[in-house]
């Protein structure tokens, strides 16, 4: 029963999906939803299934997505609303340990209410043992969950466990549900509100892409297997004059613009995915391609918050750089920060303890990763933006950029206090101006950065494609050996 | 639908680019905050009518506070 009109597989009345929570047992079919969802995300005659059918909850098949070998597990819907039992549990270890061997990608496709019930502590046992196979396989082969509907208990740390999750419009992630929430606290919730896409993309950060159906969700999951499964495409190396990008920043340095279109510019065409665009937006990453080469992407984006680093977006994009050196991809990133966001807010929410672990990644990576400075990077947040003292491969600058410990203004009330204490308070802002102008000779720009070897060189907009994709070509490939814990 | 644009942000409002009562396109500016010494615009999520703009130039915000309340427009 498959709706081929809309372009998406959709369960037909008579054998829809059970809620969670309901785990009634009802006989399968050979065409069950879970292999629909198979055929349907695997390439065509390309499926074949690593255990027989039966009432275990999942499916497990081995197939390809274009040139890469991957290995899928599926819930089952229909039986126990894709519960989790003992055995189902067996198959997706099995499966992960397969794919572990083989070095493919492995995905998980998700529609489950947990753990079954009647199976009691053995099914909880059961979840254990995948949650510690997926933990064993982290950073040696790419995982990636595909949440189709609810996804309750343990079926929402399995996907927390890898290292992204794409969900549909219908996914429900939540470790205890409206009625329970409700039980405990008296809270009132719906199943959407609390564990739906926007919940999840928004406010939690769980999420990594939040598809516009079901189908998209499957060529979102095509798109990141294929950045990650297949480091080089032929591609032509770009030409040294290319179009000019600093055309995309604002005449006025002090106004804030989208950094996304610049990202999209410097890549090549349509190959950015962004990964977590709605959650610590101030700071974009995804996953994209260069002159064919993959590339993970990290940008400040001033639009959002000023482009400042704060702590969830030192910690996004820490976990987005480890999981990038984990599997060799390299970083492309680009500055343009003016500082950390100070406040009481940001101090007790772990800016410092979240922040470290961005300079952690970077430090410890050791794929190709290259910086460009766009127009200014100042203090703690520039050598967080992965710069030369951190290991960077190479830092270079856009014409007119500043990279300092801070503002002109801001550093001459700190250098001269005395001195604009001394003279009465009318004549301050004056003298304020008149020392930022001789400091701004003396210390903003570039020069002091090149004369120290922190920036390698100012290069030209629009070569800087060209600049880029030679020097990433040059750099010796990487790979960390370490796992991509959900930091 | 009534929505709201919250201060993602402290800081100062620099420039208030609509009225009260105006109806606005989707990613249109509705005004800007002067903070971390940059100047940040503000836009609208999507096409409606501005029914309030509480916040005056050069008055101080805090994150979440109400910059612009609108009724959103459903093509």
């Amino acid at each position: 029963m498959v709706d081929t009109t809309s372009g998406q597989t959709t369960v037909a009345s008579s054998r829809r999906p059970e809620q969670a929570g309901t785990q009634n047992t009802e006989p399968l079919t050979e065409e069950d939803t879970a292999s629909i969802w198979l055929n349907s995300f695997l390439d065509k005659g390309t499926v074949s299934p690593l255990h027989p059918p039966g009432s275990s909850g999942i499916r497990t098949a081995r197939g390809c997505l274009g040139d890469t070998d991957v290995v899928v597990y599926c819930t089952v819907p229909e039986l126990k609303g894709g519960a989790l039992g003992h055995e189902g549990c067996d198959r997706i270890v099995d499966a992960i340990g397969i794919a572990a061997r083989s070095g493919c990608p492995v995905i998980g496709i998700w529609h489950s209410g947990g753990a079954r019930l009647d199976e009691g502590i053995e099914a909880l046992d059961g979840v254990g043992r995948v949650f510690t196979a997926m933990t064993h396989a982290s950073g040696r082969i790419p995982q990636i969950s595909i949440v189709l509907g609810p996804a309750a208990g343990g079926a929402a740390y399995g996907p927390a466990l890898t290292d992204l999750v794409i969900t549909a419009p219908e996914a429900r992630v939540f470790v205890t549900g409206p009625d329970v929430i409700t039980a405990v606290t008296g809270e009132r919730v719906d199943q959407n509100t609390l564990g739906g896409p926007d919940a999840h993309s928004e406010r939690s950060g769980v999420v990594h892409i939040a598809a516009t159906s079901q189908a998209d969700a499957f060529h979102r999951a095509r798109r990141l297997i294929d950045i990650l499964a297949t480091p080089r495409r032929p591609f032509a190396l770009p030409s040294p004059t290319g179009n000019d990008l600093s055309r995309l920043l604002p005449t006025d340095s002090r106004r804030a613009y989208d950094v996304k279109p610049l990202v999209e510019g410097i890549l090549d065409h349509e190959s950015f995915e962004e990964i977590q665009g709605r959650w610590a937006p101030n700071i974009v990453v995804g996953l994209g391609r260069l002159a064919g080469r993959s590339l993970g992407v990290i940008a400040n984006n001033p639009l959002r918050k000023g482009g400042c680093i704060d702590a969830r977006a030192a910690e996004k994009a820490a976990r987005f750089v480890r999981m990038c050196d984990a599997f060799g991809v390299p970083l492309l990133v680009l500055a343009d920060v003016p500082g950390y966001l100070p406040g009481t807010g940001q101090e007790w929410d772990g800016v410092v303890r979240r922040g470290a672990k961005l300079l952690h990644a970077f430090a410890e990576s050791v794929v190709p990763r290259i910086t460009l400075v766009l127009r200014r990077s100042y203090g703690g947040a520039y050598l967080a933006m992965n710069a030369a003292a951190l290991g960077a491969t190479a830092v270079f600058a856009w014409p007119g950029a500043e990279i300092e410990v801070m503002g002109a203004g801001a550093a001459v009330r700190i250098l001269h206090r005395r001195r604009i204490e001394a003279v009465p308070v009318p004549e301050r802002p004056a003298l304020e101006v008149k020392l930022a102008k001789q400091h701004e000779l003396r210390s903003t720009g570039t020069r002091h950065a090149l004369e120290l070897g922190v920036v390698d060189r100012v290069i030209d907009p629009h070569e800087t494609r060209y600049i880029l994709a030679r020097e990433f070509a040059a750099a010796p490939s990487g790979r960390g050996s370490h796992n991509n814990i959900p930091l | 639908m009534t929505s709201e644009i919250l201060a993602e942000i402290p800081g100062t409002i620099a420039e208030v680019s609509v009225r009260e009562g105006q109806m606005v396109e989707a990613g249109q500016q509705i005004l800007a905050l002067e903070s971390m010494k940059m100047i940040i615009p503000v836009l609208a999520g999507s096409a409606g009518k501005v029914v309030r703009l509480p916040r005056s130039l050069g008055t101080h915000v805090q994150e979440g506070d109400s910059l612009a309340t609108f009724t959103t427009v459903t093509h």
